[in-house]
């Protein structure tokens, strides 16, 4: 497992604080989700109507690590920052492209990318940290330039997320799926990768 | 996997990100399946049809012209078929190339980018198809004289223009 530094803007004091990346999800996060993220989920459904539930509420990660934890092909990922886990991301490195300029190739798709409860305006104003969605995306996109797939990566958006994969990471919108449940599919290119990577 | 980005790039980025919500993903054990694929260049599809006619005219042993006149096109749209896959054909002539070959004209006109893909695997196979057919095999003495013969007119044409 290996471990990056990386950074999350702490809202209280509106200044950037390190934060770890680590390329691998062990049990020590899903202790972390099952203690602190998911009891905060549950909190904030109670007595909620679906519909004003969280879109993710339903994600068990200890199940989902029971999951892809046996089988190839699946890159797990946890941000935490001051003691606490701030995200969780499953990726996967056997899918194709759809976009057209670049149909087939392999690409990195992002099958799960959730952030901790408290860093979301909906359960706390102002969210403990921001950012975690610019780090996780960063890591898709370094780990397909680690496998040769030149920063492609792809992605079902759940509906409120649509404008940060859209409007903030500029990937191209395929449409809405009907084999997923109608969310909208979102791709990066090898084009669109470099100009998120861009330092300057 | 390390990832590697100075302290302002992550300001920045994260000032873009803003209040927007972040999430993705499908219920668990959800396999990913293809949306409607997007339609075949057809210029993939018509490197096939073009070797397809050249290899069917060779097979019998004639030349351009003769299918043509087998056809009832001209020997310059046979020509295109065959060379020129950036160029689409005109569907008349894939429907009388098609009599003369006895196959379906309606996939012939799919692998010459007519007509909407809609046969499954069609493109996969016409890629593989093209891809076998190209020929390994050294040049018999007509094709040697001929390519001897441009050379040499080429040749001749650029001395010309020094």
């Amino acid at each position: 497992m290996e471990e990056s530094r990386v950074y999350l803007k702490k809202m209280a004091t509106g200044q950037l604080v390190e934060a770890s990346l680590l390329d691998e999800v062990i049990d020590k996060h899903l202790a972390m989700w099952k203690a602190s993220w998911q009891t905060a989920m549950q909190t904030h459904c109670a007595g909620r109507a679906l519909r004003d539930k969280p879109e993710d509420h339903h994600w068990n990660w200890t199940q989902k690590a029971d999951y892809w934890r046996p089988l190839l092909g699946y890159h797990s990922f946890a941000i935490t920052c001051e003691g606490d886990l701030q995200g969780l991301m499953l990726v996967s490195d056997f899918e194709s492209a759809r976009v057209q300029a670049q149909f087939g190739k392999p690409i990195v798709y992002v099958k799960f990318l959730a952030c901790a409860p408290w860093n979301r305006p909906e359960f706390q104003t102002p969210p403990r940290y921001r950012g975690v969605g610019t780090v996780m995306v960063a890591a898709a996109v370094e780990l397909s330039w680690n496998l040769r797939y030149r920063g492609r990566i792809g992605l079902h958006s759940l509906p409120k997320a649509e404008p940060f994969y859209r409007d903030t990471c500029k990937m191209t919108e395929l449409g809405k799926d009907a084999a997923h449940q109608n969310l909208t599919y979102y791709e990066m290119t090898n084009t669109q990768a470099e100009e998120f990577r861009l330092t300057h | 996997m390390k990832l590697d980005r100075p302290k302002d790039w992550y300001e920045r980025r994260i000032a873009l990100e803003g209040d927007l919500e972040i999430g993705a993903g499908v219920p668990p054990g959800y396999q990913a399946q293809a949306v409607a694929a997007p339609a075949a260049k057809p210029v993939e599809t018509r490197i096939a049809f073009g070797t397809f006619v050249e290899l069917w005219r060779r097979s019998r042993g004639w030349d351009s012209v003769k299918l043509a006149e087998e056809a009832g096109v001209s020997p310059e749209e046979v020509l295109e078929i065959e060379r020129y896959p950036q160029s689409e054909p005109e569907p008349s002539a894939v429907y009388k190339l098609a009599q003369v070959f006895k196959v379906p004209a309606k996939i012939l006109l799919e692998l010459a980018g007519l007509v909407a893909p809609r046969t499954p695997n069609l493109r996969q196979a016409a890629v593989r198809f093209a891809a076998r057919s190209e020929s390994v095999a050294a040049l018999n003495d007509r094709e040697r004289d001929a390519l001897e013969a441009f050379v040499a007119a080429i040749t001749e044409t650029a001395g010309k223009h020094e």
